[in-house]
C-alpha cells in the first residue's frame, strides 16, 4: 500500500469558492472554460446534494424536482448535476494555468470568490479505499469518489489517454 | 407611571429590530390568504374542517378548577383542535429574524404556544387554528422575506450555506422558487409535498432592505460588539448565572 503514492506530487491543486451558489448555467460555462484549457488534470464538483426523493420527513421518498438539478453539457458529454455547484476543486500541471484558471474565473463569474492553491485531494489510498479498490488502483482516481460510491455514477473520464 | 416592557437592550438597528419583533410592533408588507397559507402549511385540506382530537370544552363538562375559571382557553383549544406546527428558516445572510426572536415574538404576543428554538430553525407548536394565527402573523410581517427566510418541516440546512446566485436561500426541496418576473413562488407544502398551485409569497427584499431589517448581528453588517449596551447586559446575565447559586462556605 505504501508505494501506491500519487504521481501528481508536484501539481499544482486550486479550490475556487464563488460568494453564491451557481446556477446550471454559469457552471456549465465555467467548467468548459476550465477544461478548454491544456494542463487540467483532473475536477472535482463540491456542493449541497440534490437528491431524486425526498430523503427524510413525512414526504419521505416524493420523487423531487429541483431547478437546479438538470443535464448540462461538459465537452460534448451530458451528466446530470447531482449537487448545487458550490466550489470548484482541480489539479494542475503548473503555475501557468492556475493564472489562466483565475482570469477565467474572473470573467465568468459575476461576483467575488475566493481563490486558493492548497493540498485538497488525497495523495495516497486510505486504508477504505484500499479494501475498496484494491492496490493497483489508478492515481488519478485515488480520492475522486468515497469508497462505498459508485465510481461511474460520481466520475467522469473526459480525455481519455 | 405605566408600566412599559423592555424587550431589548442596544441602540444599533438590530437592537431596534429585535425589539419590534419581541413586541409584536412590526410592519405588514404583504397579505396572504387563508386557504393559500393552509396549503403550504400541509396540515390539511384547504376548506376543510378542523380535525379534533376532544370534544369542544363547553361539552365536556370540565372540572371545577379556579385555573380555569381564570384562563380564558384559546380558540383553538376551545375547540379541541389538534396540536399541528409551523417551522420558520432565516438564512444567515440577514434573515429577517432568528430563532430566539421568532420565539420570544410567539411567547410574548401569542397565547397557547409552544416554541421550540434550534440553531437553524424555529418550530411554533399550538392548536392548529392558533397556529395558523402566528404563521400568518410571521408570514405577512417584515419578520418573513419570501428570499432570506422560508416555512420548511424538513431539510432546513440551506439556513447556514451561501445564497444562490438569484439571492433565494438554497432549498434541498426546492420548495420557492424565484421566478421569471421576480416574484418568489411556492409550490410545494413546508414538507416538501407538492400542491395544487403556486402560492405567491411575494417579491424578496433588496440586500440593502435586508440588511436594515434583520436582527441578526454580522461584521459585515451591524457588528454585535458594536453595540455597547448589548455587550453590558449580556455580560451581566453570564455574570449572575455564574455566581448564581455560589455559596461558598
Amino acid at each position: 500500500m505504501s508505494d501506491l503514492n500519487s504521481d501528481t506530487k508536484k501539481r499544482l491543486q486550486l479550490e475556487i469558492v464563488p460568494q453564491r451558489l451557481l446556477k446550471p448555467e454559469t457552471a456549465q460555462v465555467l467548467l468548459n472554460a476550465i477544461l478548454d484549457l491544456d494542463g487540467i488534470v483532473r475536477l472535482f464538483i463540491h456542493g449541497p446534494r440534490l437528491p431524486g426523493t425526498v430523503p427524510y420527513g413525512p414526504a419521505k421518498g416524493t420523487p423531487l424536482t429541483h431547478d437546479a438539478r438538470r443535464l448540462i453539457e461538459i465537452e460534448g458529454n451530458t451528466m446530470e448535476l447531482m449537487v448545487s455547484v458550490g466550489s470548484i476543486r482541480l489539479e494542475v500541471t503548473d503555475a501557468d494555468v492556475k493564472e489562466q484558471v483565475y482570469e477565467i474565473c474572473k470573467k465568468l463569474l459575476p461576483f467575488p470568490f475566493e481563490f486558493r492553491e492548497g493540498n485538497f485531494m488525497l495523495t495516497r489510498q486510505t486504508v477504505s479505499g484500499y479494501a475498496r479498490f484494491g492496490p493497483n488502483q489508478d492515481p488519478l482516481m485515488i480520492g475522486l469518489t468515497d469508497p462505498k460510491g459508485k465510481l461511474k455514477d460520481q466520475v467522469y473520464i473526459l480525455k481519455k489517454e | 407611571m405605566a408600566y412599559k416592557p423592555q424587550y431589548y437592550p442596544g441602540a444599533t438597528s438590530v437592537a431596534v429590530n429585535r425589539r419590534k419583533h419581541m413586541s409584536g410592533d412590526v410592519e405588514k408588507l404583504r397579505e396572504i390568504a387563508d386557504d393559500d397559507l393552509v396549503m403550504i402549511l400541509g396540515h390539511r385540506a384547504p376548506g376543510s374542517d378542523y380535525r379534533s382530537t376532544h370534544p369542544p370544552l363547553a361539552e365536556m363538562g370540565e372540572p371545577e378548577c379556579s385555573i380555569r375559571q381564570a384562563v380564558e382557553p384559546t380558540p383553538g383549544a376551545k375547540a379541541g383542535d389538534r396540536v399541528r406546527y409551523v417551522q420558520f428558516v432565516d438564512s444567515m445572510y440577514n434573515g429577517p429574524s432568528v430563532p430566539y426572536v421568532r420565539s420570544y415574538s410567539a411567547a410574548i404576543n401569542f397565547r397557547g404556544v409552544d416554541p421550540g428554538t434550534l440553531s437553524g430553525r424555529q418550530v411554533i407548536e399550538a392548536r392548529e387554528r392558533d397556529m395558523e394565527e402566528v404563521a400568518k402573523f410571521q408570514i405577512e410581517t417584515e419578520m418573513f422575506d419570501p428570499a432570506l427566510s422560508s416555512l420548511r418541516g424538513a431539510t432546513v440546512h440551506g439556513h447556514s450555506l451561501r445564497l444562490q446566485e438569484d439571492g433565494v436561500m438554497f432549498d434541498m426541496l426546492d420548495r420557492a422558487r424565484l421566478e421569471q418576473d421576480g416574484i418568489v413562488r411556492m409550490h410545494k407544502d413546508q414538507v416538501g409535498r407538492p400542491i395544487d398551485k403556486k402560492v405567491e409569497l411575494g417579491k424578496p427584499m433588496s440586500p440593502q432592505e435586508a440588511a436594515k431589517r434583520t436582527t441578526i448581528f454580522r461584521v459585515d453588517n451591524v457588528a454585535y460588539r458594536s453595540d455597547k449596551e448589548v455587550i453590558e447586559w449580556v455580560h451581566r446575565v453570564f455574570d449572575q448565572r455564574t455566581k448564581y447559586g455560589f455559596k461558598p462556605e
